[in-house]
């Protein structure tokens, strides 16, 4: 009996002490502005860490309380997420949700709070929409490769590979979707059966696999273009047909510009249309997120045709990519860059 | 006749019993302190704020799956059959739950096929195993896969169902004295099953069945049927699971549960289950070790520390919980 008691006494004191220790450290509510970042959390890209990096720094620069969470690439932990911006008094968050199912949801949660909410790339009615033309970058892409199909192979391919990425919804129709109608707008004589497509989900390590079903499924195809949702999935099927000693039948191009960059891009990635998705904040802080800061009026753009920021996609070859610094290098460049510099003024080897 | 689980030689340095010891090595002590020791960094290091009502809250909305699903998963590993497919079916009940509503069926007879589905799903799990003696890993990982890919089909080219169906949103983010309605219910889902298996007789046949088959099958517990149950009902506690995250959500999508199974296992075995030994654990246990789980992430996230320590921190306490459980001497305590 008198260790029960004792048990829970120490219990009581267990709890009591911290809750009247942590009353003393209630941090002093500033009047500051809070920036909420949700990260995507996929372990696949680098650059979802790099998008909050770059937040980060640019919302020191302006002063800014900063607050970031990652969402693991989780529509419930996203949800959750959004929750504990709201009580951290976030005054506005960006995201970006590669699980794009929780976004109605979270849109609510936000309108329910008066918070802001900016989201990269995916489109959601209740938020911000600053990101890519994804079907405009698509095309662009597929017209480069159509050029590369047209000149090499006189239009005449055996195959044209698509690497899909289905998770990523409408974005992944729009990317791969796009990129096939950009070499049908160079080649449009190109038989609808010659065009195939794999399920590779955006990462080269799982594209692997598939890739190599379809090579064996295709023995008699030695000209073969890749399209995909990234350069990843693309690289995917190039890997796979250097194990099968069928590299040299293939020639891809990519969307993003993960894998262009660098010492040792594979050669037969011909080239990728690079959005510079580490910089993505520059445009949202300069179109949206400071305006508000500011206390002006920011007209909700939701409609990916009709952006509140819009990111320019830049195409580029292999060749040109070479000018172009990897990653941790661009961030450093972007962000010693004056303010509201975007990626694409800086790397961009030939604008539009 | 004789359950050969008593014939077991006590180690030379096992004590008689003795409440404060028992309070010590008690099959959820672990986890208990673990569970306070979390609580108590909370307030120490963010604040009243880590136990206010807003903030568990929060914890406690994420959580009402996990709790679920790990309420009734708990009950196929106490029976020594582990089923990884329970994040499928999550995913799988979500999406034709969402399918049914978005094609004009009401909430209520969506959710009964729903169930009824997923309640057939776990008695495939059990032809595999209990009727032709698959090996469970093997067996649920092989309808985990097929399950997903039913999911992906299911959600089509946008890879997502929309179902807002608004009386069902407001129920499942109904709020009972400031916290989720859901949660509560969650935790009283697992109370009854914690009950269930320490006090009645079915639950000390779940766990007979578990710790040694044979014996069980020698002292006429019908371990084919103790085990189809308990698939069963981790089926159903998956179909559970994907119902109200449509509710949450008001949406499903195809990659909706994926990676449940690890984040439920994780948290089990921090609470005293193993994967690999039927016979072991308590769902009060699983509980904390959900709890302890979302605590430590909620710490990490109000902190702003970054996102990416969080894994190695769970997979720390896994490490740690796991080094406790043989410290104690393992089966021993049981």
């Amino acid at each position: 009996m008198f260790e029960t008691r004792n048990t829970r006494a120490l219990a009581i004191v267990a709890l009591a002490v911290p809750a009247l220790l942590g009353l003393t450290s209630l941090a002093t509510a500033q009047d500051k502005f809070k920036l909420g970042m949700l990260v995507g959390g996929n372990t696949c890209c680098e650059w979802m860490k790099a998008q909050g990096d770059v937040a980060r720094a640019l919302a020191e620069k302006e002063g800014w309380d900063y607050v970031e969470l990652s969402n693991n690439n989780d529509p419930a932990v996203a949800l959750k997420n959004a929750q504990i911006m709201v009580q951290e008094g976030a005054k506005a968050v960006i995201q970006f949700n590669g699980q794009p199912s929780s976004n109605p949801a979270i849109s609510a949660v936000m309108k329910a709070a008066g918070i802001p909410i900016v989201t990269y790339d995916i489109a959601d009615p209740g938020m911000y929409f600053v990101g890519i033309d994804n079907l405009a970058a698509g095309i662009a892409g597929g017209e480069q490769l159509g050029m590369i199909i047209k000149d090499k192979w006189n239009c005449a391919p055996d195959l044209v590979i698509s690497s899909e990425g289905a998770g990523a919804g409408i974005v992944n129709e729009w990317r791969t979707g796009g990129m096939r109608t950009g070499v049908k707008n160079i080649c449009p004589d190109i038989p609808a059966e010659k065009f195939v497509s794999f399920e590779g989900s955006g990462d080269a390590a799982v594209a692997l696999q598939p890739a190599r079903d379809l090579l064996a499924a295709n023995p008699n195809a030695v000209k073969m273009a890749v399209v995909g949702i990234n350069d990843g999935g693309v690289l995917g099927l190039i890997n796979a047909a250097e194990q099968l000693g069928r590299a040299d039948q293939v020639i891809g191009w990519g969307q993003d510009g993960a894998f262009i960059t660098g010492d040792n891009v594979n050669p037969h990635l011909a080239g990728s249309v690079f959005y510079f998705l580490e910089g993505y904040a520059v445009y949202a802080i300069r179109d949206v997120i400071k305006p508000i800061a500011e206390g002006k009026d920011v007209p909700l753009k939701a409609d990916a045709g009709d952006p509140a920021s819009k990111v320019q996609p830049c195409p580029v070859s292999a060749e040109q990519a070479k000018a172009v610094p990897d990653m941790a290098e661009r961030v450093t460049q972007l962000l010693a860059a004056p303010a509201g510099t975007t990626a694409y003024d800086l790397f961009c080897p030939n604008k539009g | 006749m004789t359950d050969t689980t008593n014939d077991r030689t006590l180690p030379a340095y096992q004590l008689p019993h003795h409440p404060l010891r028992d309070l010590l090595t008690g099959s959820v002590a672990s986890i208990a302190f673990t569970f306070i020791a979390v609580v108590a960094i909370g307030l120490l290091w963010v604040g009243p704020k880590f136990l206010s009502f807003g903030n568990v809250s929060i914890m406690g909305t994420f959580l009402i799956v996990p709790l679920i699903v790990g309420a009734f998963a708990g009950f196929a590993l106490l029976a020594g059959v582990v089923d990884l497919s329970i994040g499928s079916i999550v995913g799988i009940s979500a999406a034709v739950f969402a399918y049914l509503i978005s094609h004009g069926w009401g909430v209520p007879g969506a959710a009964i096929v729903t169930l009824v589905m997923c309640l057939g799903i776990g008695g495939l799990n059990a032809l595999a195993i209990v009727r032709f003696g698959a090996d469970p890993i093997a067996a649920t990982l092989g309808m985990l896969t097929a399950l997903r890919g039913i999911t992906w089909v299911l959600a089509g080219n946008q890879r997502m169902i929309s179902a807002f169906d608004i009386d069902w949103f407001n129920l499942i983010n109904m709020q009972v004295l400031g916290l989720p309605l859901f949660f509560l219910i969650a935790i009283g889902l697992t109370l009854l099953a914690a009950l269930i298996v320490t006090k009645t007789r079915i639950g000390r046949h779940v766990q007979a069945v578990g710790g040694d088959d044979k014996a069980a099958g020698r002292a006429g517990i019908p371990v084919g049927r103790v085990r189809t149950a308990a698939l069963m009902l981790s089926a159903f506690g998956g179909g559970l699971g994907g119902l109200v995250y449509v509710g949450q959500l008001g949406s499903a999508a195809g990659a909706t549960g994926f990676g449940l199974e690890f984040q439920v296992y994780a948290a089990l075995m921090i609470g005293g289950y193993s994967i690999l030994r039927g016979g072991v654990g308590n769902p009060i246990g699983g509980a904390l070790g959900l709890l302890v789980v979302a605590g430590v992430a909620n710490i990490l996230d109000l902190k702003a520390i970054s996102p990416y320590y969080v894994n190695i921190i769970i997979g720390l306490l896994l490490l740690a919980a796991v080094l406790l459980d043989r410290l104690r001497g393992g089966d021993s305590y049981e």
